[in-house]
């Protein structure tokens, strides 16, 4: 097989918590390896605090792993020394931020952080050509006419349309792979498919690739090639989209698709009802994290960790349990799940 | 999978005067330049601050030529009154007061500007590098602001004014300076601290920029009205205090300023001979300067917070309304709340901006009902209104329409009778636990506020209900003494809805109170809140961006689309035939995890501007079945078998069904 764009092994990041003299480490990703093509949409999913934001700042080079490695272009990120290295990894692989309220700087017009890449990446480009770039990339993201939408100020600007020029920042890098950290959840409902629109419009004129971070499985299923599920700072399933969400194997993956609102199916209050909370990974001991609020967990759940296994093309998964069709299986004991 | 290029849902860039949520408050930062200058001409405290600094600048720049004498020439006879040569009187030396009051203007004004300027420089660089380098240094920098903070200045100006007997003016400025900052930069410092975590600093950090870069032109420019205001601040402090120093005598006894005359007038006795002024003008001098810097402060901070500007709401001639149809469910008396033709305006520059307009529902004992639009559509003033908790920051006003909630008319009661029935018979469970919450109270002690603020109850009788109502939301008691961080943000969200359930209220509204949860724990949320609703048996409001969220829990659904009800009606109905173009839009925005995948477009452009609603019907400019007719004229609400709509692609059968039925009434 050839190099993928980009490729993570081993990925973990831990942090310290608690006070000065704390040894305690909170797992936040965990020996996650993972691929993104080129010009392929890849969706994260997961609750929050299941390490996917970790994810997007450790690819974009905000934190540093505490092991692992990250390959971009077959190239391991923990080469780069230079500036200049840095400066060309940053441009290959920029950000869309959650909240399009925070990630423009309120003091600036909305071209700002355009002339800014430009100005930090593209130095050889002349006043003109700066001038066409930043037509091309408001026109891109449907912020026309360009030129007026240019000299707004953020506050000027509803939220998609902020969330748009979040996107037109990071085009102007000429980027390979853009990092889209939740950029609809903070959107109205009405607006989302817009921008999600606009990503797969971007990949297809652009041939951008997208690591597209969501708790919404429903949007992850709108735009991705392919899912990759987190809990608990592991990767616990991944696949391609449609075989995961019509046959998802994990019985995390389940409990998600069943939480999704979904206007469309027969109105009725269904059963799947979950109390549980996301766990919060501090020095965890061996076993499935997910183990607490599995309904099928078994006495092997406490005490090996699962790790991800081929379950068919292209679908990993880890867990004991999945390996039947998961329809044919009854909850071990539906009585027995701990209730926290 | 890929998808047919399209062109893009373009949303014009039109003005959206509304901030993501809540009530439509204009955003603090405007651009620099004419606009400000507009905003300074119309504030009346700026005005007067800068005729005043003007004023005094103008002395200090030219006193020669505006004072009619030499001021230390002793050629009049000692101790004038007032008269037309000497306007202030003479001193015991026989100086022109006038003329001296002019050359000491020069001194106040450089000292203001000059310490004012360092003392702001300090404040910018140790408040700023503390707070984004943090660790050591900002320990460090933060040890030296406080201590320099807690010295008690005036004695140690003394004591270093003293050592340097007879200060000039440089060494006035610099100890003014050097002790005056300290104040700007632990504001400033927290205010980078709270811009740290804003994501435009982390996307420039993304981007490769440096730090330097980082903090002197991301941060820096974000902070504008702080610099000034921490500037005009310092400048006010420093001509007091140079005043004060010289008056007790430690300045430079033969310098030109105003704390040197008071300092002669004093060891004169000015007061008690006959040259009051002498003693006075130079004190009124300081005092007018010094109102000029803290007016300009004060106009300063109003110009860049326009929400702390009041604002009057002046509404002159009413809208022409289309007759709308309204409910006709029979009148039973389990309906506790019913709202009849509701507005709600905020004032704005712009003048009146109808919120809510004209809007009518009822709601009947133990309903769910759901209120659903996209943001600025003013389902959350709709929301604040009935609960009555428009007030400060959201400075909206019910200027139409009555909440009759159990019999009483909402609109009327006073403050103490809203707080009677407040949380007893109805409550409000906000967006936002975290910020409900009080951050530094455990949860079991805000119950016990909350009951104590609304009841009588002995503290034994407080702690068995908080046990009981937590133990309703599925949280082990055991949490109550956890305080708010310490829970998860579902868990948060239970607790705020265990808080409104402590007086079993009739009546619960709730404002997207799952929206800042994912969607396991939204869904685990709507489940509790329907069983509980179930079970206790209260009513609900819910109000929500999300339709798909309250499509298998509510019983009804109100639709609102720029401030007016789009589409009321039953929920199942409104789901399985929508009938209102905005409903079915709406619901054609949802990616669906069932099906086949296909591409939805969402609703192009964006809702209208409400300062200036259009003359038709709103939702005109994106309705795939706009006619002239409903571009010109606005459509009522019509009644199509017990749903209501308001669109113009209904009158036909609503007409029809108003002959039916008045056809039957006729047969019966």
């Amino acid at each position: 097989m050839s190099e993928p764009l980009l490729r993570a092994e081993g990925l973990t990041r831990h942090f310290k918590v608690g006070g000065l003299f704390s040894r305690k480490r909170l797992h936040a990703v965990d020996e996650v390896n993972f691929t993104i093509g080129k010009g392929e949409i890849v969706a994260l999913v997961g609750e929050s605090g299941s390490g996917k934001s970790t994810i997007a700042r450790l690819l974009a080079r905000v934190y540093k792993p505490t092991s692992g490695e990250i390959y971009f272009e077959g190239e391991p990120l923990s080469r780069i020394r230079s500036r200049k290295q840095r400066l060309a990894y940053s441009s290959d692989v920029p950000m869309v931020f959650q909240d399009p309220y925070s990630s423009i700087n309120p003091a600036y017009r909305v071209s700002h952080g355009i002339s800014r890449a430009l100005t930090l990446h593209r130095r050889a480009m002349g006043r003109k050509a700066r001038r066409n770039e930043l037509q091309r990339v408001f026109d891109a993201v449907g912020l026309v006419p360009a030129g007026a939408a240019s000299r707004k100020f953020p506050y000027e600007l509803s939220g998609g349309q902020r969330q748009r020029v979040g996107f037109a920042q990071a085009l102007a890098f000429r980027p390979k792979l853009i990092i889209a950290d939740e950029p609809v959840s903070m959107l109205d409902v009405s607006i989302r498919i817009g921008i999600l629109n606009l990503m797969t419009e971007l990949r297809e004129q652009e041939g951008v690739s997208f690591l597209y971070i969501t708790h919404d499985v429903a949007s992850a299923r709108y735009i991705a090639d392919r899912v990759l599920v987190m809990y608990g700072g592991h990767l616990v399933e991944q696949g391609p989209t449609d075989d995961v969400i019509h046959r998802p194997k994990h019985p995390y993956t389940q409990l998600l698709l069943a939480a999704v609102p979904d206007p469309r199916a027969p109105l009725g209050v269904s059963d799947a009802s979950d109390v549980g909370e996301p766990p919060k990974v501090v020095d965890p001991e061996e076993g499935c994290r997910f183990r607490a609020r599995c309904p099928y967990a078994i006495d092997r759940c406490e005490v090996e960790t699962p790790l991800l296994r081929d379950i068919g093309p292209g679908r990993l998964v880890a867990c004991h349990v999945a390996e039947a069709d998961p329809q044919e299986r009854r909850p071990a004991a539906v009585a027995g799940v701990e209730q926290r | 999978m890929t998808f047919q290029p399209v062109p893009a849902t373009t949303e014009p860039t039109t003005t959206v005067p509304s901030s993501a949520t809540g009530p439509p408050i204009p955003e603090s930062r405007r651009g620099f330049g004419t606009d400000l200058w507009r905003a300074v001409a119309r504030n009346r405290k700026a005005v007067v601050g800068v005729l005043l600094l003007l004023f005094f600048l103008v002395l200090s720049v030219f006193p020669g030529e505006i004072a009619p004498y030499s001021p230390t020439a002793e050629v009049f006879q000692p101790g004038l009154g007032p008269s037309w040569q000497h306007w202030f009187g003479t001193t015991a030396y026989g100086q022109d007061v006038l003329s001296q009051l002019i050359w000491g203007t020069r001194q106040s004004v450089v000292i203001a500007f000059a310490v004012g300027g360092l003392a702001t420089a300090l404040a910018v660089i140790v408040g700023v590098s503390a707070a984004y380098l943090g660790g050591i240094s900002d320990g460090f920098l933060s040890l030296i602001t406080d201590v320099i903070l807690v010295i008690p200045i005036f004695p140690l100006i003394i004591v270093i004014a003293a050592y340097e007997r007879n200060a000039g003016l440089f060494t006035l400025v610099i100890v003014l300076g050097a002790l005056g900052w300290s104040y700007g930069a632990r504001q400033l410092r927290a205010q980078t601290l709270s811009l740290r975590r804003r994501d435009f600093l982390e996307a420039a950090r993304v981007r490769g920029e440096r730090k330097s870069y980082v903090i002197l032109h991301e941060i820096l420019p974000t902070m504008t009205s702080l610099i000034v205001a921490s500037f005009l601040g310092a400048a006010l402090y420093a001509v007091l205090f140079a005043a004060g120093l010289q008056f007790i005598g430690l300045g430079d006894p033969n310098s030109q300023s105003w704390g040197t005359m008071l300092y002669w007038a004093e060891n004169n006795e000015a007061l008690g001979a006959n040259m009051v002024l002498w003693a006075i003008t130079p004190g009124v001098c300081v005092a007018l300067l010094g109102a000029a810097f803290a007016l300009l402060n004060y106009a300063f901070d109003e110009i860049s917070n326009p929400a702390l500007r009041l604002r009057k709401l002046d509404i002159t001639g009413t809208r022409e309304r289309p007759k709308d149809a309204t409910i006709t469910a029979p009148t039973t008396s389990d309906r506790i709340l019913e709202v009849r033709g509701l507005s709600v305006a905020y004032a704005s520059d712009e003048g009146p901006v109808v919120a809510v307009d004209n809007v009518d529902f009822d709601l009947h004992r133990g309903e769910f009902l759901g209120i659903v639009g996209e943001s600025g559509c003013g389902k959350s003033t709709l929301m604040y209104a009935i609960a009555r908790l428009l007030g400060p920051p959201f400075s909206g006003e019910i200027t139409d329409g009555e909440v009759i909630f159990r019999g009483r008319d909402m609109v009327k009661l006073g403050d103490r009778q809203l707080r009677h029935i407040r949380w007893r018979e109805f409550s409000v469970v906000m967006q936002s636990a975290m910020n409900a919450l009080n951050p530094v109270l455990t949860i079991e002690a805000q119950m016990r506020d909350a009951c104590k603020a609304h009841s009588k109850m002995s503290d034994k009788e407080i702690e068995k209900r908080s046990i009981e109502v937590l133990k309703l939301v599925s949280i082990d008691p055991i949490h109550l003494l956890s305080y708010p961080h310490q829970l998860s943000g579902g868990m948060r969200q239970r607790a705020m809805i265990a808080m409104a359930l402590l007086f079993t209220p009739d009546l619960v509204i709730m404002d997207e109170p799952t929206s800042a949860l994912d969607v396991v724990a939204q869904r685990s949320l709507m489940m509790q809140i329907k069983e509980l609703q179930e079970r206790l048996g209260f009513a609900v409001i819910f109000v929500t961006h999300d339709m798909s969220l309250v499509s298998h829990f509510s019983d009804r659904l109100l639709v609102m689309y720029a401030a007016q009800v789009a589409e009321f009606g039953n929920t199942r109905q409104l789901f399985d035939n929508p009938r209102h173009p905005y409903t079915r839009a709406l619901l054609d925005a949802f990616p669906s995890i069932h099906g086949p995948r296909v591409r939805l477009t969402g609703i192009p452009g964006s809702p209208p501007d409400l300062a200036r609603p259009p003359q038709g019907c709103r939702f005109a400019a994106r309705c795939p079945h706009a006619t002239p007719r409903s571009i010109a004229v606005e459509p009522p609400l019509f009644d199509v078998e017990g749903d209501l709509v308001r669109c113009f692609l209904y009158e036909e059968s609503a007409a029809e069904e108003n002959v039916r039925a008045g056809a039957t009434e006729g047969v019966a």
